[in-house]
């Protein structure tokens, strides 16, 4: 592990001083600190944005506001959630391990890197990491997105799949967003999913409504404590199906219901995820009973 | 009591070793026919437990001393090539960094582990001992390292073509194939392929030396404290005497901890040249880059057969990645060992590539073989329509297929018929089911090594308080060695396991233990302490018959006292060790030769039951009976857990583990834990773990071994039963969802 500096400002001012400084932003670590250990996006600071306040779940009306530094177990534990957002607490309960868990944020889980054994290689430095190349589609990408582009990694967070088909809003130090909008696409002269500016990080995450019905469902490496190979969630509003994806694209994607591979064509070494989509898929939607 | 030399032979893994031994003359008892052996066969919990679990029990990387140095190793990004500038004195002035070592420099007597031209992604190249790690981490950063890139081999198809062996290909005959094969009534032939897998112990290589002008002290974690001593003193111009070996504590090795490694020659010679300790500790990564690897391997068979399934000629070839070193383990084993055939044809080529030194593990070979020919095997009895168990038991031999002699003990038919009531074997076509979840069932048969061998040594002494200490030249590398020694030595001197203290990885105590490594160790250690112990039992005995004017042989240990065998006499032992003062009661034992014109093996079978859901991919074990040979069972509890710990590793191997190399750069792409997986708590299944072995006849205390058993049939048992579930054979280990998927035609 390289040496870097650490703050815990209990004032959001100064963090967000501190990220336009350069500084990387932390919740739990849990992502960062591996990332930091091999070098990839470095960074000489770090901000845990843990002192800020920022850390809760409200349930009101039908809604709920969940705080960015909240823990992913404290998702998973909340009564309410559990109740009326069962893909939320799904998805939680699909996150890493139960340690994992403890220490991962719900502003982290959104906002962590995308997983490609090629981005966290110490000694590549890939196209999204500001290199030229993106190994992974000249090289071994069994495990890797179905959409075409520049980057075929693929987004991580369970999270991200369950509260999208929830019409999840994010809410950062400077503004308020659909949750779709938090991620774009990375461009030549931009190399990130995610929009957030420099000194910019998530404060909270709201979900307006309950549906009638959720779900989210997880395809792993193996029993326990792995990263999705597909992740779907489905919520059901009166007759209204809303579905949407991880580890298909480096984005979490939403889904057309009728036709859930549209667009992810997937490579002769990724075509079997596309069966693997469909069959999640089709588990999502009977879960979610249309 | 006299000692001799005797000419003994041992087999290590599959080669012959024959080495001339001091043993004592052993006039222990051995177990009468049903009298009582307690504790010996009875569950003893790990001696270690509370140690292991408090976080009391010092790991390698836990010694810390002081002025101690901790050092860094730079090692290459790329898979092949040569270093073009290395600025060795930036890294000397960095503040805090007390030695830099560079290409080719190391101990004076011995090849240097770091090199100038690395040929696989994680070579070492320099290595930086500062005082603080974070200053050694700049020390190598320092060295602002350049290189030339070239071209590599990261394939064995590719180091195939290229003829590019690590050592010539071997071909062994038996018979004459050719004929046999075009006269066979049915042929079947069979491909397979394993990938390479990553040891992943959860304590890394590690090592701390401490060079003084007395001696040099190494902590190692090592499988084998002995040839760690040989190592360091041959390589340092020292005497065995000079060199002391310590490892108290392992977090596995399963193979790749033998000798000290380049971690303890590079400590050390550090050590020698700054005049302090040094601290050298692999991270996870350098893990899975250089500390060794289960070899990748494709396997080809060709099976002639009679129509009714009797195995006529067997031709087969392996090609084995070796990387950049290492030794080619018998992959061909199994077919040249288990059944019983007139006609072979082996042929096994060991392929060079740009990938670091291959090492052994656990099974090494005999494990992947194993994977390749029991499948193969299924393929016949399906194609001449024979029940798997049926076919393996028509081609049951009591001889060694290959020598024609006989084995000490062989229960393997009777593992057959156990593993199959167990598993409920007559209703596996039952379990299939035609739903989007199939299940299946599938047998392996195991066959392993295992007898262990001389030199090996014990002590056992007792003082006033009549707490006993054992001392073994051993070390437990996580299977429970010194509980068993514990065990055997209890039922000897009649105290409790729990009251006996076990001494052990360190070489300044006592002389030769065995390596833990081939199944070897118990099967080594068991009669030597044994036969210390009994001779401690005896003194007791002839201390107690004057004292209490009873005949010795009237007198018996049970639970901590003296008793005569008519039940008149119950005195604490302390009554006769009270009165020593402090002198002790000493014995000493040593292991004997194996017997001549036999051979010692350990056999069994595992029967697999699986799950795999065909809309996702996913394989489930749920269920392994493991039924095996291995003599006298010492300690079922440790037994057991050595069984779980094989199927668990050997389920990582068959469905998620596989080491993947990046085809352009030649780089590992999964060279740590989140995306190396391997089994967590939760991939369990139920294991049925039962021994069907009588003690051997020929073995004194009639212990065979069990580190490697478990882990050999369970891969092939998966897929045999994913062959029954699927009704289409997947060839490639491990079954992921991608190749189960794409074998559903997805």
């Amino acid at each position: 592990m390289r040496a870097f500096g650490y703050a815990r400002p209990a004032d959001a001012g100064e963090a967000a001083a501190l990220l336009r400084a350069g500084a990387r932003a932390m919740g739990g670590g849990t992502d960062l600190l591996t990332q930091l250990d091999r070098g990839i996006l470095p960074a000489d600071e770090v901000v845990d944005l843990r002192a800020l306040g920022l850390s809760g779940i409200e349930h009101d009306g039908g809604g709920v506001r969940i705080g960015a530094t909240t823990s992913v177990a404290d998702v998973e534990r909340d009564a309410g959630i559990g109740e009326r957002f069962p893909g939320l607490r799904q998805a939680a309960g699909a996150v890493g391990s139960p340690q994992l868990r403890e220490m991962g944020t719900v502003g982290g889980n959104l906002c962590q890197q995308v997983r490609c054994w090629y981005f966290r290689h110490p000694d590549l430095q890939c196209w999204l990491r500001g290199g030229e190349t993106c190994y992974a589609q000249i090289g071994d990408h069994r495990k890797h997105g179905l959409e075409p582009g520049d980057c075929i990694s693929v987004a991580p967070s369970d999270l991200a799949a369950a509260l999208l088909v929830l019409d999840a809003e994010v809410e950062t130090t400077g503004r308020r967003m659909p949750l779709a909008d938090l991620y774009r696409k990375a461009t030549a002269e931009r190399r990130s999913t995610l929009v957030l500016e420099p000194g910019e990080f998530l404060t909270a995450v709201e979900v307006p409504r309950a549906p009638d019905a959720s779900t989210y469902v997880i395809a792993g490496e193996r029993a326990a404590w792995s990263f999705a190979l597909v992740g779907v969630a489905a919520a059901r509003f009166g007759d209204d199906v809303r579905m949407a994806a991880i580890g298909v694209s480096n984005l979490p994607r939403p889904l057309d219901p009728d036709d859930p591979a549209a667009g992810l064509p997937g490579l002769e070494m990724t075509r079997w995820k596309r069966r693997l989509l469909e069959t999640l898929a089709s588990d999502a939607r009977a879960a979610v009973g249309r | 009591m006299t000692a001799k030399l005797v000419k003994t032979e041992a087999v290590v893994e599959g080669r012959t070793e024959v080495r001339w031994t001091l043993v004592e003359e052993d006039d222990t008892p051995e177990f009468e026919d049903g009298a009582p052996t307690r504790p010996v066969g009875e569950p003893t919990p790990r001696i270690s437990a509370r140690a292991r679990t408090t976080g009391s029990a010092r790991y390698t990387v836990d010694v810390a001393l002081p002025g101690l140095l901790e050092a860094v190793v730079l090692r290459s990004p790329h898979a092949n090539a040569r270093v073009t500038s290395l600025d060795l004195d930036a890294a000397r002035a960095v503040p805090g960094v007390r030695c830099v070592l560079g290409p080719g420099e190391g101990p004076e007597h011995a090849g240097s582990p770091l090199t100038d031209a690395p040929a696989f992604a994680g070579a070492a190249i320099a290595v930086v001992a500062a005082d603080t790690p974070d200053a050694a981490e700049a020390g190598v950063a320092a060295l602002a390292p350049e290189y030339e890139v070239l071209g590599f081999v990261s394939t064995i198809d590719d180091g195939f073509e290229k003829q590019d062996f690590l050592e010539e290909p071997t071909e062994h005959v038996r018979g004459d194939p050719d004929a046999a094969l075009s006269a066979a009534e049915v042929t079947v032939e069979a491909s397979y392929a394993v990938p390479a897998q990553l040891h992943n112990s959860l304590e890394p290589h590690a090592a701390v030396a401490d060079w003084r002008e007395d001696g040099l002290t190494v902590w190692s974690s090592t499988q084998a404290i002995f040839d760690a001593r040989s190592t360091i003193a041959d390589a340092f111009g020292l005497e065995p005497d000079q060199v002391r070996i310590i490892c108290e504590f392992m977090g596995g090795g399963f193979g790749s901890k033998f000798g000290v490694g380049p971690q303890g020659l590079l400590a050390a010679e550090l050590s020698r040249r700054a005049r302090r300790p040094v601290r050298l500790v692999n991270s996870r990564r350098e893990e899975n880059l250089a500390a060794g690897f289960r070899t990748p391997a494709k396997m080809d068979y060709t099976i002639g057969a009679s129509r009714d399934g009797r195995l006529e000629a067997v031709e087969a070839t392996a090609m084995i990645g070796m990387g950049t070193g290492g030794w080619p383990f018998p992959v061909l084993e199994p077919v040249k060992s288990v059944y019983a055939c007139p006609n072979l044809r082996l042929m096994t080529a060991p392929v060079r590539m740009n990938l670091g030194p291959s090492a052994a593990f656990r099974a090494p070979g005999v494990m992947e073989g194993t994977f390749g020919f029991e499948q193969a095997l299924d393929e016949l009895a399906e194609k001449v329509g024979i029940d798997p168990i049926e076919i393996r038991r028509l081609n049951h031999t009591e001889n060694d297929p290959e020598s024609g002699k006989p084995y000490t003990s062989k229960g393997l038919l009777k593992a057959y018929e156990r593993a199959a009531e167990l598993a409920g074997w007559e209703g596996r076509d039952g379990l299939r089911g035609d739903g989007r979840v199939r299940r299946g069932m599938g047998v392996a048969s195991q066959y392993w090594w295992g007898a262990g061998g001389p030199p090996a040594y014990a002590e056992v002494r007792i003082g006033k308080s009549a707490r006993p200490t054992v001392t073994v030249g051993l070390q437990d590398l996580g299977t429970g060695t010194m509980t068993a020694c514990a065990v055997i030595a209890s039922e000897r001197l009649g105290i409790p396991a729990g009251e006996i203290t076990v001494h052990a990885g360190d070489t300044s105590r006592i002389g030769h233990g065995p390596a833990s490594g081939g199944s070897m160790t118990l099967a080594s250690i068991a009669p030597a302490v044994r036969m210390a112990a009994h001779s401690v039992r005896t003194d007791i005995l002839g201390l107690a018959a004057d004292m209490f004017e009873i005949a010795a042989s009237d007198l018996t240990l049970e639970d901590g006292e003296i008793r005569s065998v008519d039940g008149t006499l119950r005195e604490p032992v302390t009554e006769v060790t009270g009165k020593l003062g402090n002198a002790w009661i000493s014995g000493s034992g040593s292991r004997g030769p194996n017997p001549d014109g036999m051979n010692v093996n350990t056999f069994g079978c595992q029967i697999a039951q699986i799950a795999v859901d065909t809309g996702t991919g996913a394989v489930t074990v749920e269920r392994v009976v493991a039924v095996h040979d291995i003599g006298r069972v010492v300690n079922p509890m440790g037994a057991r857990s050595q069984v779980m710990g094989g199927v668990l590793q050997a389920i990582g191997f068959a469905l998620m583990e596989e080491r993947v190399v990046d085809p352009t750069t030649g780089t590992v792409v999964n060279a740590g834990l989140e995306d190396y997986k391997v089994p967590t708590i939760a991939d369990v299944p139920e294991v049925v773990c039962e021994f069907v072995g009588d003690p051997d006849p020929h073995l004194r205390m009639g212990v065979k071994g069990l580190g490697e058993p478990p882990i050999i049939p369970t891969a092939a048992a998966i897929g045999n039963a994913l062959a029954h579930a699927l009704g289409v054979r997947l060839r490639e280990a491990p079954y992921t969802p991608r190749r189960v998927l794409e074998a559903l035609g997805a």
